[in-house]
């Protein structure tokens, strides 16, 4: 593993002199720190701050680098992530970058009341002066350092590989960092920044790419998928492919080659317990008990309707008794005698009387004595209507009326036939239209689930799109809870888009001058129309949602995996493994096959994931072709023939040949294309900053304080170090 | 402090000897607003087209587009993609896949559409 925090406190601060420097590779990834002269740097840690709460105290804290998780415990990170003071490779957040000063310089064991040695601090290609000048404001102002001078890592990583004879003075380094690539071009060992070039593309880059790409790959583990745990991955598994379309096809097809290349990760899986089925004696017990309780229920219904029948009973004998003492009574006495029961006369009484008897029969459970009607013939048409076809001259005005009559009732009936056909005929339909998708479906059956499916989900989609916009097109920030304000930004429902027109037109219609609305009648009718509501919409039956009704009901029929979705909540359920099955080891296990070269491969291609710009062996032409050389061919011989590849993408398996082969197809045919490794492609850029630092004239490329402060930003801006005058 | 934290001596102390100005005094509590640009406005603020052409910048060092013909591959398995879903935006490799494609939430249609810069962002 290159990447290895080391964060002891170092002792033997006070054993250096003041005159030698504080070498410091100030990377995106990892910040370096150590002294001049050395190695291996002396403290190494990843470049992020935290400021957690302490939980105890509740005072915010500042914690560098990383950090064990097991003590992280003590803080609530909820309001803070690690950050970094970097963007693309350039130091932008100064507050971040002092605390992490703060903490290396703590770690190197500074005791003093400033940092009294001279620093040599790396920066990325071209930074902008105005982080140059906050960085070197913040190492002189804050930590009273006497100098400071500012390199390039790919630059020192070249020359540092230079010097142990790994590349020549001619030559191009290409370095794929954390957060940008580089290409630097060198002529007599000196780097031409004006031929330099870069692409914001890098390791952060591809974990990123892995992390997004496993989390929608398996969205039920997503949580998994931390930082951490992809950079991990890409670290232990990601490869660069030759040629990308070659292995991908591989994969494709399933060849023997692309199983052994495919990795597999098994997350931690319990099988769930496994639910005992009830036994037969305890099905038939619960069986009895619930015959038990429809037994009890059915006695109490029973005994409710009996008792209810013997009520009516004795109310219609009540009532007949009174009937019969009734008939004795005379005419004029029967107001008197009546107004006892309540009843007012004895045609009410009568009425009652049957009421009663048909209800006594119904609870009995008697048919009822309804006159069935019986369907019309032709005959009977004649016998019942027997006015019909008779002229209307030879009919007393008496039965013509009762003709009118008859032709009314003949119309209706026949009306009510004709309804009923077009019923049996529909039914009819409707039963052929099942069958044939019976038929369809039995001739296929999975392919006719899948088109019902998909058919579903169109048909559902549309509905809920226009439930959206009816309700209202800005459910979704919450602005709209008071129903109030509608700002610019938002969108609209129907209604309240009907609503506005209707209001502009009311006003503009009538010209400028005086208000007139409302002197005709016919501006009232205005409200009516804005108050109308989208509901009256809903009242006729939308041809998609009864569609919609139709294919759901036919899948719970067909379909055993097919669950309804509740209003509201489609789309939220789409992260959850399909509860229908159980879950076996088989969910738990994480493949990685395509991804192992898909992620490394946006090195080459940032189009993969929406950069605009060159990839890494495009980069060296690029690079080739900006440098001003007067097409000097033999310089360009000597520059391909001498590629450092460096930064901690270069330690991707494949990197050397893939740009070998990838520059060659943008070089002339025949030209020698040469590509290294650098010896440590990590640290090899602290080792040169650090020889660069020993040198003794190093004292003559830093800049003090009174530098700083006179010669001004152009100088500052312009300000390179040497490497030829050491 | 727990005598854990300080066995590990993780965090920070607020006092260092070797500082001339103390970090809590030059970032007072409160106030954390304003204190550091974005890049964009660093470069934005930075006037490159002042800058003599032919003097090397952070603007023109920047890697022009690509002369290669674009790669498309499939957003879901990595294969080489003829095919695009019209409706999704989605580039797939097979019937197959396209199957997985009609069956994704809009909401992964638009991660998938994300990593690649693509997605259709509402404001």
């Amino acid at each position: 593993m290159p990447f290895v925090s080391k964060i002891r406190r170092q002792t033997d601060y006070n054993s250096f002199p003041s005159s030698i420097p504080i070498v410091i590779d100030n990377g995106a990834s990892y910040f370096r720190i150590g002294w001049a002269g050395e190695t291996e740097p002396r403290v190494v840690f990843r470049n992020i701050v935290q400021r957690p709460r302490h939980k105890a105290t509740g005072e915010t804290v500042t914690i560098v680098g990383d950090q064990d998780p097991a003590l992280m415990k003590y803080f609530d990170c909820t309001r803070s992530g690690p950050r970094s003071a970097f963007d693309s490779n350039v130091v932008y957040q100064f507050e971040l970058m002092e605390y992490i000063l703060d903490f290396a310089f703590d770690r190197l064991g500074a005791n003093g009341s400033v940092i009294n040695h001279p620093i040599l601090i790396t920066e990325c290609v071209c930074n902008p002066v105005q982080s140059r000048s906050k960085m070197a404001e913040l190492l002189f102002e804050t930590y009273g350092v006497p100098a400071v001078a500012f390199g390039v890592d790919a630059a020192f990583s070249y020359k540092y590989n230079q010097l142990h004879g790994i590349c020549k003075k001619d030559g191009i380094v290409l370095c794929p960092g954390f957060t940008t690539a580089h290409a630097i071009p060198f002529v007599d060992g000196e780097p031409v920044y004006k031929g330099s070039c870069r692409t914001n593309i890098g390791g952060y880059h591809v974990t990123e790419y892995l992390k997004q790409l496993l989390s929608l790959k398996y969205p039920f583990h997503s949580s998994r998928f931390t930082w951490e745990k992809a950079e991990e991955l890409k670290l232990e598994h990601c490869y660069i492919a030759p040629d990308y379309a070659i292995e991908v096809r591989k994969f494709k097809e399933g060849t023997k080659e692309a199983e052994e290349k495919t990795r597999y990760w098994q997350l931690p899986w319990i099988p769930p317990p496994v639910e005992i089925p009830p036994s037969e004696e305890e099905i038939a017990r619960k069986a009895a008990i619930r015959e038990k309780q429809g037994q009890r229920l059915r006695e109490m219904a029973e005994a409710k309707r009996s008792s209810k029948i013997n009520e009516m009973e004795n109310e219609l004998q009540s009532l007949r008794f009174l009937v019969k003492q009734l008939d004795k009574v005379e005419e004029d006495d029967i107001p008197s005698f009546l107004s006892d029961t309540g009843y007012a006369s004895r045609q009410e009484l009568e009425s009652t009387v049957s009421k009663v008897t048909q209800s006594l029969r119904k609870a009995r459970g008697e048919p009822k004595e309804e006159p069935d009607e019986s369907e019309e013939n032709a005959e009977s048409l004649a016998e019942k209507y027997p006015l019909m076809n008779v002229p209307d001259n030879m009919l007393t005005p008496e039965q013509l009326k009762d003709k009118r009559r008859q032709v009314f009732l003949k119309t209706t009936t026949e009306g009510r036939l004709r309804a009923r056909q077009k019923r049996n005929e529909e039914e009819l339909e409707k039963e052929r239209r099942n069958q044939l998708e019976e038929e369809r479906r039995r001739e296929n059956p999975e392919f006719y689930l899948e088109e019902m499916r998909a058919q579903y989900k169109e048909v559902l989609e549309r509905v809920e799109q226009k439930k959206r916009l009816k309700t209202n097109g800005s459910s979704t920030n919450g602005n709209n809870k008071s129903g109030g304000g509608v700002g610019r930004g938002e969108r609209l429902s129907a209604a309240q888009r009907e609503r506005m027109r209707l209001l502009t037109t009311a006003a503009f219609d009538r010209g400028k001058g005086e208000d007139t609305f409302g002197s005709r009648d016919e501006d009232w009718q205005l409200y009516k129309l804005m108050s109308k509501d989208h509901d009256e919409d809903d009242e006729r039956p939308d041809s998609d949602e009864a569609m919609l009704a139709r294919l759901s009901s036919r899948l719970q029929e067909i379909d055993p995996t097919f669950v309804l979705k509740a209003e509201g909540e489609s789309g939220q359920a789409s992260g959850e493994v399909p509860r229908a099955r159980p879950l076996t080891e088989e969910d738990y296990k994480i493949v990685i096959g395509i991804e192992r070269f898909r992620c490394p491969e946006i090195l080459f291609h940032p189009n993969l994931v929406g950069i605009d710009q060159l990839g890494l062996d495009e980069m060296g032409g690029a690079s080739i072709r900006r440098l001003p050389h007067g097409d000097d061919k033999e310089l360009e011989e000597r520059l391909t023939s001498s590629i450092l590849m460096t930064g901690g993408c270069s330690l991707v398996p494949g990197m050397k040949e893939r740009l070998e082969s990838g520059i060659r197809m943008i070089r002339p045919c025949g030209s020698t294309i040469h590509v290294v490794r650098a010896m440590d492609p990590v640290l090899d850029a602290w080792r040169g900053a650090s020889a660069f630092a020993a040198d003794l004239n190093f004292l003559r490329n830093a800049f003090t304080k009174m530098d700083y402060y006179e010669k001004g930003e152009d100088w500052l801006r312009k300000y390179q170090i040497r490497f030829n005058n050491l | 402090m727990e005598g854990e934290l300080l066995e590990a001596d993780i965090v920070l102390a607020s006092d260092l000897s070797f500082k001339k100005i103390q970090s809590h005094e030059k970032y007072p509590k409160g106030q954390s607003r304003g204190r550091w640009k974005h890049l964009k406005q660093i470069l934005q603020a930075e006037n490159f087209h002042d800058y003599p052409p032919e003097e090397p910048n952070y603007m023109n060092i920047e890697s022009p587009p690509s002369t290669q013909p674009c790669k498309r591959i499939c957003d879901i398995t990595g294969y080489e993609a003829p095919y695009v879903d019209p409706r999704t935006n989605l580039r797939y490799a097979n019937a197959e896949v396209f199957k997985t494609v009609r069956s994704l939430s809009s909401e992964q249609v638009h991660q998938y559409l994300s990593i690649r810069n693509a997605a259709v962002v509402l404001k």
